[in-house]
């Protein structure tokens, strides 16, 4: 990509360097009032990574329960929560407090701030040849409130919630569980968890959206745009429409159980199913929020290493268009089971089927970029396959569940759970490594271990497949979800489940390393360290990019390729 | 698309935010649908009988239904929510109606505590398809019911089957419609203080 | 402090992998001998009550490393079967192995040495639209028996079919039985040996000899009449619950304050597990769903054991077949069992 690059941008950043150029302000004001929009990106990124361990290691705590029948390390849990003497409805509770705070955690705090937060923030701009964001301030506000939403969600997990401590309702919080069947402060807690984290997702969609659409650089046409910046404004679009609805749904949950409103009531005439409506309506494009920008990565990472432009660029950019929309008008096939009637179920059972299409199209297009190219196996072009074929077992699982018929079969199993856990523990966490390893050395300045990088990836991909494979075996023969305790008859698969689990935890350790290596012992990383495939603007700045960048705006020639 | 670049020459402050602005309304707008959906589901669902939700009649408009010679089996059903403390029940189980003239069940609760107990009934038709051609004239769960302690009561519903349903593709094979009541307490209020106060009305 | 624990289950699980093996043979002969020895006593019992019966391992069940549906025993199940094991998992297959397939060729022929310098191809129409149509094709392929499938599942009930009730609670489920006198089953799953009591005066499991698997029998099952479609009417008393029977390809939630219906018919006399599939508080696990499928003659002395129970015209033939006398012997033969413990239950609750 041709561009002309401004010539002070041989910016090594010293931290102690207070040059004309590169003015960064103290400590407390840089990390705390930032408006930096490649400071917030670090601070997403180190957030997303606390709370993936925090969330990972709840995930952990279910396995070691679930590697026998019976119930054998929920009461030391429950005291690790601060409950003294917990009797056995209260041991329980904390099996459901552990897979609420473990989906809510993954989605809004880990994988969200993640993909959107921490890469949408440092290379939208970069990419698009942009100094900053639109609405710097904005930006700090939203990654404060996603840290506040964290820290009430936290809090709910020490305070009464019904039969044990802290919020015992599942992610989907769905009533009269909710409400009549949850007293106590912990849910009052976890809704307004996502009511912060809502709000800062919904400001930041807006910044997003103001950015892309108003501060692309000259020449930088929507249809030049890398598939990054696609995925991130249709994700910001997702959420701008969605995010809403989730709101409205939890502060009718919030006023039907303080208030005395009757929203999702049937005894004022409301509708619990009706709260799974809204919450679905909000679910369903939310997936895809947390899937599409790993879409974006994967596109970029797998041009880079074919040394190819992206395949069918347009169908990329509109089929990723396309699921969004589609996205809206799905939600329904989470229901199957409510007793809805014969020609509800069969237009989500063929509109869900739709999605796959779009979806196909992008897996090919990938292969397609790949195929001629002269593809080099560095780390994260390693781990963009391995989400291709991660995410394509996903997807067709997708298909055999999107069939309202057999759902009545599924639905609510663990074939459930291997399924999304494919397309989002699988998908969007390998998109979300790939990613990392693609751009750590940018963002840091330094070389990770490609060696340590191909380590991590392939006990990782063992070890995720160990995990979520045997759980489709689990959901076909019948094993429910969000179940501490499980017949004989399970045992099996869930042994082999968690130490999965185990060999995955292993792969994280490597990375540790990795990263270690990297602080301490990585090589300065160059400007373009991937070579001549990179074409997007990142690679014009240094590594790291300086504290302000295209102070002079880059000019996008017409002959430029994506 | 917008193919623009000129817009991206300066970065106009007022340009960004009424891009912001659009976008905040968008949110604004979502969030107001989101609370619109709760009038707007219960509108969708009395039309279009969508959840099982039956018709409501007026005497004038049950006056003009045909009567056909074609019958129906209607099956009643009752439900108490957990920790209310009342039985209720229908008096018959099954009954055999002529689709498009008007008829009558009863129920029958009874208050087996000692408090006042206000209930309000939650209802729905299966199959779900039979809904919209199920019309009550009268019903116990168009108000709330308030019992005494150990006070019973009988309580109608009157209803027709719509002719209309003959003619539905959906509705050819339903063979029985179960109309359900679920009692829900609305307010308990201690029956001391009440007599009290009120004069046994 | 989860590492460690984690690291000593990592120990115990190469143990216990081994151990469940022998487990579950154990388990099965054992069965097998108490069905030899329990079949001739069951025999004798129809005609003067209700003695449960006894499951066949495998059957209505999971079964140990199982990595299939379970086995159907119903219409519906046995075609949606099919949807599943002979159209989508081998679409599913081939498109899973087509797209490894290419990856690795890609691997092979396309790595840096072997193709130093990539072509530069971006487009080709013909390609995108066969990559758009083909899928749409199959999706048409997969629509079709779904959607045949949905429809069959909603065909309502014929004229005069069995209306079993099923309500859900936390945490059991109640079964009544509105044509058969307005009785009402209460069904709580069995204590688990040495873990804390689940539920307050129900037996363990194991203490008799029809028990089912751990985790899935209760002490009063639903019992229906085998052969017949039958109007299940769900609801909740409380909170959201799903009634799933997943041999009987059935699942449908309880939804307080409304009822859900749907047909049910089983093919085959036996006993059919499934459990709570709806998260309902703490103990969602611990109410599972046992449906016991008898010919319409058993099926009548089961309901006349119940106080209450009465056989009305729903089978006429059936009911002439199972005169008056013997019902009032059952009511008392069958004092012995489940009916002492429903009264249990019930005062536990």
């Amino acid at each position: 990509m041709a561009t002309t690059v401004p010539e002070h941008f041989q910016g090594n950043v010293d931290h102690h360097a207070h040059t004309d150029h590169d003015h960064k302000p103290a400590f407390f004001a840089r990390w705390f009032m930032s408006t930096n929009h490649k400071d917030i990106g670090t601070m997403y990124l180190i957030f997303a990574i606390f709370a993936g361990i925090i969330g990972g290691a709840f995930s952990g705590m279910m396995r070691v329960e679930l590697a026998e029948p019976g119930i054998q390390y929920l009461d030391i849990f429950a005291r690790w929560f601060g409950a003294t003497n917990p009797d056995f409805n209260s041991t329980l509770h904390v099996w459901n407090v552990l897979i609420t705070a473990h989906g809510l955690i993954m989605v809004f705090f880990m994988v969200m701030p993640a993909m959107i937060g921490g890469f949408g923030n440092w290379f939208v701009p970069l990419m698009i040849g942009a100094p900053d964001m639109a609405f710097p301030r904005m930006n700090n506000i939203s990654f404060w409130l996603t840290v506040a939403g964290f820290i009430s969600l936290l809090c709910s997990a020490f305070v009464p919630g019904g039969t044990g401590l802290g919020a015992g309702t599942g992610w989907t919080v769905y009533a009269p569980l909710s409400t009549s069947g949850s007293p106590g402060p912990a849910v009052d807690f976890g809704i307004f968890a996502l009511h912060l984290a809502g709000a800062g997702s919904i400001m930041g969609a807006i910044n997003f959206i103001t950015t892309i659409f108003n501060m692309r650089a000259p020449g930088m046409t929507m249809h030049k745009m890398p598939l990054f910046v696609w995925s991130v404004l249709v994700t910001a679009f997702l959420l701008l429409l969605s995010l809403p609805v989730l709101a409205a749904a939890i502060t009718m949950l919030l006023t039907d159980r303080n208030f005395g409103t009757t929203f999702f009531d049937p005894s004022g005439g409301g509708d619990p199913v009706l709260y799974q409506h809204l919450f679905w309506f909000f679910g369903h494009p939310e997936v895809y929020i947390m899937i599409l920008p790993g879409f974006g990565i994967i596109s970029q990472i797998v041009s880079t290493f074919s040394k190819k432009p992206v395949f069918g660029y347009l169908g990329m950019a509109y089929a990723m268009v396309a699921i969004g929309v589609v996205g809206f008008i799905v939600w329904a096939h989470h229901m199957y089971a409510t007793g809805m009637s014969v020609n509800t179920k069969m237009y989500f059972t063929a509109a869900t089927m739709v999605i796959a299409v779009p979806t196909g199209i992008k897996i090919f297009s990938w292969i397609a970029t790949m195929w001629g190219g002269s593809v080099e196996f560095k780390s994260p072009m390693v781990w963009a396959i391995g989400f291709i074929f991660l995410f394509t077992v996903g997807g067709v699982t997708g298909v055999v569940l999107a069939n309202g018929g057999v759902d009545d079969v599924l639905h609510d199993t663990y074939y459930v759970v291997a399924h999304f856990h494919y397309v989002l523990s699988l998908g969007a966490v390998t998109a979300l490594f790939a990613g990392f390893y693609y751009w750590f050395p940018k963002m840091s300045g330094r070389m990770h271990s490609e060696f340590l990088a191909h380590v991590h990836f392939w006990i990782f991909f063992i070890g995720v497949n160990m995990i979520f494979f045997p759980m489709h075996f689990l959901g076909l023969q019948g094993m429910p979800r969000r179940y501490p305790d499980y017949a004989e008859a399970y045992q099996h698969w869930n042994h082999v489940a968690t130490i999965g689990y185990m060999v995955m935890a292993t792969s994280l350790v490597v990375w540790l390393i990795n990263m270690i290596y990297a602080y301490t012992a990585g090589r300065k990383a160059e400007d373009s360290y991937w070579g001549e495939g990179a074409t997007t603007l990142e690679w014009t700045l240094s590594s790291p990019p300086p504290y302000h960048q295209f102070e002079t705006l880059p000019v996008i020639e017409e002959a430029a390729h994506h | 698309m917008a193919e623009a670049p000129a817009l991206a020459v300066p970065i106009s402050r007022r340009s960004n935010r009424r891009v912001a602005f659009i976008a905040l309304s968008m949110a604004l707008l979502m969030l107001g649908l989101g609370y619109a959906s709760v009038p707007l589901y219960r509108m969708f669902c009395q039309v279009t009988g969508y959840g099982g939700t039956t018709q409501r009649a007026d005497e004038a408009k049950a006056a003009g239904v045909q009567v056909t010679d074609k019958t129906m089996s209607i099956r009643f059903d009752a439900n108490v929510e957990r920790g209310m403390p009342w039985q209720f029940k229908p008096l018959q189980r099954t009954d055999t109606v002529t689709i498009g003239e008007r008829d009558m069940a009863l129920f029958w609760a009874k208050n087996d505590s000692d408090k006042v107990i206000t209930g309000t009934a939650s209802f729905n038709v299966e199959p779900e398809q039979a809904a919209r051609y199920f019309n009550k004239i009268q019903c116990f769960c168009f108000t709330e019911q308030t019992l005494q302690p150990g006070e019973a009561v009988k309580m109608p519903v009157i209803y027709y089957v719509d002719p209309a349903i003959l003619n539905d593709p959906d509705n050819k094979d339903v063979e029985q419609i179960t109309l359900s009541y679920t009692f829900h307490v609305t307010s308990i209020s201690d029956a001391k203080t009440l007599d009290h106060g009120g004069t046994g009305g | 402090m989860i590492l460690g624990k984690t690291v000593l289950t990592l120990g115990e699980s190469a143990k216990a992998v081994g151990r469940h093996f022998v487990a579950a043979m154990a388990f099965s002969s054992s069965l097998a001998i108490t069905s030899a020895i329990a079949a001739p006593a069951a025999e004798a019992v129809p005609a003067a009550g209700y003695t449960p019966m006894k499951p066949t391992p495998g059957i209505g069940m999971p079964v140990e490393g199982g990595i299939g549906l379970q086995q159907q025993y119903s219409k519906l199940g046995e075609y949606g079967e099919w949807i599943h094991d002979g159209v989508l998992m081998p679409i599913i297959t081939v498109i899973t192995l087509f797209v490894l397939l290419l990856i690795i060729i890609i691997a092979v022929r396309y790595n840096r040495r072997a193709n130093p310098v990539a072509s530069k191809t971006s487009h080709n129409t013909i390609l995108e639209v066969v990559w758009t149509l083909v899928p749409v094709l199959i999706l048409i392929g997969i629509a079709v028996p779904s959607i045949d499938l949905i429809a069959k599942q909603y065909k309502p009930a014929p004229k005069g079919a069995l209306t079993i009730k099923v309500t859900g609670n936390q945490w059991f489920w109640t079964y009544g039985y509105p044509d058969n006198g307005d009785f009402e089953v209460v069904s709580n799953m069995l204590n688990l040996p040495g873990q804390p009591t689940i539920n307050n005066g129900v037996r363990e499991v194991g203490s008799k000899p029809w028990d089912g698997p751990s985790h899935l029998e209760v002490d009063n099952r639903m019992v229906v009449p085998v052969g017949e479609p039958i109007r299940l009417q769900i609801t909740a008393a409380d909170v959201i619950h799903s009634f799933a029977v997943p041999s009987l390809w059935f699942k449908l939630d309880a939804v307080p304050g409304r009822i859900n219906e749907k047909v049910l018919l089983v093919e085959k006399p036996g006993v059919y597990y499934g459990q709570c599939s709806e998260l309902c508080g703490a103990k969602h696990g611990y109410m599972p769903i046992a449906v016991e499928a008898l010919p319409r003659a058993q099926y009548d002395a089961w309901v006349l054991t119940h106080a209450g129970g009465v056989i009305d015209g729903q089978k006429p033939a059936a009911v002439a077949a199972s005169p008056a006398a013997p019902a009032a012997v059952a009511t008392e033969a069958a004092s012995e069992a489940p009916a002492a413990d429903a009264t249990a239950a019930a005062t536990a609750e």
